[in-house]
């Protein structure tokens, strides 16, 4: 308990020195307001509680998915992204205590963590729907134990893969690939083993099918995990950056020599869209059953998609140190421009690949629209996150005026596009001219971010 | 035309004066040492000669080169080595020596590696991955990466850290060899020992504010004596920690 409560008061140190005691304070309110306004809107254009609810329950999961990742990356990454701070999780090496117990409680802190700072917040977010009569107040302390337990399900299920990874990657690949096909094959089951299941069925037999689930899951993570820093080899290789430099200019050969050779190589970028896209045909699905309506797979799988390179972007800069950039004699435009073509080279054909496997339950031709809005969208998506984070996207998090002008940008592109992705059905022409008019104008927008960003992180730096 | 000259230099951090009226002359062929304790001003003196930070007041010359307006300019002339920085942890020495070879723009760059990795002694590690490389061995790489385009200004914040005493005396000969062929040095260091060995002029700095200038050879134990003053007083002033 001890540890426990030291790690959480490190987090929260580290958060309110990274973006300011009240900046940080201020974002659950922030994720409260977005959250009450988003479930509000959801409600009046004709969307039931109940799929609200399973939006929430695939976006918590994928959350989770996404903060257990970074166990995917490894030990020495999580050095990189976090510059010089020493976080108690490394004090294995100089404390009586095994790492295994360090990385157990870092997780059981994460999930307290992100439980009381963003998964309390967006169950608050019900609110507007308990006070129009629409969602029994009765449900909330279910909702938020659940949703927290799905946060908990996907940030174990990650750091569990990682683990496994650590020891075998033939081995994580089955067992990913045997995770995919019984969901694939079985949804119904594969849904039943989740707190979700535990929401719409509250009984005694669901809560201790998905607690055994919940803890095995949580304490694979940690019993599995061998930190690359136990490795005594030396790893030696030819000189690929000679090899890569005939494709590209030096800071995208740069670029793509380190997410290939960090931890989990070139397959995270794939990971973390392919999360995204399993969210996005789980909503889809859900949709098609709960409503009339005949939504666009291209235009919807596009948008996500897009949307979701934000993570690909994260791949990319994930070692970057922006002062080092600093001592070259090099523009700093050259080195974004070097790191948007890494981020095209690595997030297109994993997107591509995406839409091909929706065509295999979706018709092909509806997917064409997906190939155009993806691109676009990833444009405008690198082009909006660069500007606003520079070569440091993961500090973007908590910092709650970035946060919302970030959010705010990602909304204005990807709500209308949702829209005609929804509208599809009824106006299939005017809902696809309006798709590919405006991903053509974000990315316009995203490649004249690109062409400040360089300028502005220039100067921000310099002034610090 | 000296290497280095500022008038007036000033840098704050919000509240925080990190540099005030900083007035310094570096003539070409120097090996000049900007001594003082942890917090001092040498950080952000380097970083603003170097074009890395806009200082709040006060004006520099690199090489007659401004390094506030033309940052990249000065960069292109100059080499520099910043404190605790590492070579890049997913690419070998080799890979990250082509990188930098190729953002400098310089030539036979496979000869200029072998012949750095020869001087720097790490030939036999240019195709290990950086991340897996020990300090000294990536202090080395990054020695190497100051010198390979051979500049006539080199900036080195504490180039002996993490070197054995072998590779220690390597590359203090190696520095002092670079200086007597004409090209010019600005090391900053909190070893007095250090800076009295290679340096040929000192300015001490203390609390953002140059309070001395000596030359080591003549004025040892004045030096010690202006630095103990400066710092507040250490009784064995080799290593200044300025707590």
């Amino acid at each position: 308990m001890n540890t426990l409560r030291r790690m959480l008061v490190e987090e929260f140190r580290l958060h309110t020195e990274l973006f300011g005691r009240s900046r940080f304070l201020l974002f659950p309110l922030f994720v409260t307001a977005v959250a009450a306004g988003g479930i509000w809107l959801l409600e009046l254009t004709g969307s039931s509680p109940a799929t609200i609810v399973a939006g929430i329950f695939g976006l918590v999961f994928f959350f989770g998915l996404q903060v257990g990742t970074l166990g995917l990356v490894g030990r020495d990454a999580m050095r990189d992204v976090l510059g010089d701070v020493t976080l108690l999780v490394f004090s294995a090496r100089t404390l009586p205590v095994s790492r295994r117990y360090l990385l157990g409680v870092f997780i059981l802190k994460d999930i307290l963590y992100y439980a009381v700072f963003f998964l309390t917040p967006i169950v608050v977010g019900f609110l507007p729907l308990v006070i129009g009569g629409e969602f029994a107040l009765s449900q909330i302390p279910l909702l938020w134990l659940t949703v927290a337990a799905t946060f908990a399900l996907g940030a174990g299920t990650s750091l569990a893969a990682a683990g496994v990874g650590t020891r075998s990657r033939l081995a994580l690949l089955a067992a990913v690939t045997a995770v995919v096909a019984g969901t694939v094959l079985e949804p119904e089951l594969a849904i039943a083993v989740t707190p979700y299941a535990l929401y719409g069925e509250p009984t005694p037999a669901t809560a201790v099918l998905n607690a055994l689930v919940l803890v095995s899951v949580l304490v694979a993570g940690p019993l599995l995990f061998e930190p690359t820093t136990n490795d005594s080899r030396r790893r030696t290789d030819a000189d690929r950056y000679r090899q890569l430099r005939r494709l590209g200019d030096s800071y995208t050969t740069r670029t793509l020599l380190e997410v290939s050779r960090s931890s989990g190589s070139v397959w995270k970028v794939a990971f973390s869209l392919g999360i995204l896209f399993a969210v996005g045909a789980l909503l889809l699905d859900r949709l098609a059953v709960a409503t009339a309506l005949d939504p666009s797979a291209g235009v919807a799988f596009g948008t996500l998609l897009g949307l979701g390179t934000f993570t690909t972007y994260n791949w990319v800069t994930q070692v970057d140190s922006p002062r080092e950039h600093l001592r070259f004699p090099a523009d700093f435009g050259e080195l974004y421009r070097g790191k948007l073509r890494a981020f095209l080279v690595l997030a297109m054909p994993v997107g591509t690949g995406y839409l091909g496997v929706a065509s295999l339950w979706y018709p092909p031709g509806e997917l064409l629209l997906g190939l155009v809005v993806f691109p676009l969208v990833s444009l405008y998506v690198f082009g909006l996150t660069a500007f606003l984070t520079g070569l440091s996207p993961n500090e973007l998090l908590f910092d709650t005026p970035r946060f919302a002008v970030y959010g705010a940008g990602l909304a204005a592109l990807g709500v209308p596009l949702l829209v005609a992705a929804l509208a599809y059905g009824t106006a299939p022409r005017q809902s696809a001219g309006i798709a590919v008019g405006l991903s053509a104008v974000a990315a316009i927008v995203g490649v004249v971010l690109v062409s400040r960003t360089g300028n502005r992180w220039q100067t921000r730096l310099r002034g610090d | 035309m000296p290497a280095v000259e500022t008038s007036d230099l000033g840098k704050e951090y919000g509240d925080v004066v990190a540099l005030e009226g900083l007035d310094l002359t570096v003539e070409r062929g120097e090996l000049y040492g900007l001594l003082g304790p942890n917090g001092s001003g040498k950080t952000t003196t380097i970083e603003i000669l170097t074009g890395q930070r806009t200082p709040t007041s006060g004006a520099a010359t690199v090489l007659g080169i401004d390094p506030v307006a033309d940052p990249v300019d000065v960069r292109r002339e100059i080499g520099i080595l910043p404190e605790r920085e590492d070579p890049p942890s997913f690419l070998t020495p080799r890979e990250y020596l082509e990188f930098v070879g190729e953002i400098r723009d310089i030539g036979a760059i496979d000869e200029r590696i072998d012949r750095w990795a020869g001087k720097l002694d790490f030939r036999g590690i240019l195709d290990t991955l950086s991340a897996d490389l020990s300090e000294g061995e990536r202090q080395r790489v990054m020695l190497a990466q100051v010198f390979i385009h051979e500049p006539e200004l080199a900036f080195i914040d504490e180039p002996l850290v993490n070197l054995d005493p072998l590779m220690q005396a390597e590359v203090k000969d190696q520095l002092v060899a670079y200086c007597e062929a004409g090209n010019t040095l600005f090391l900053s260091t909190h070893f007095v020992e250090v800076a009295e060995q290679l340096c040929t002029e000192i300015g001490i700095i203390a609390d953002g504010e140059l309070v001395a200038e000596r030359d080591p050879q003549h004025l040892e134990e004045g030096l010690l004596a202006t630095f103990e003053e400066s710092v507040g007083g250490a009784e064995e002033p080799v290593e200044v920690s300025g707590q």
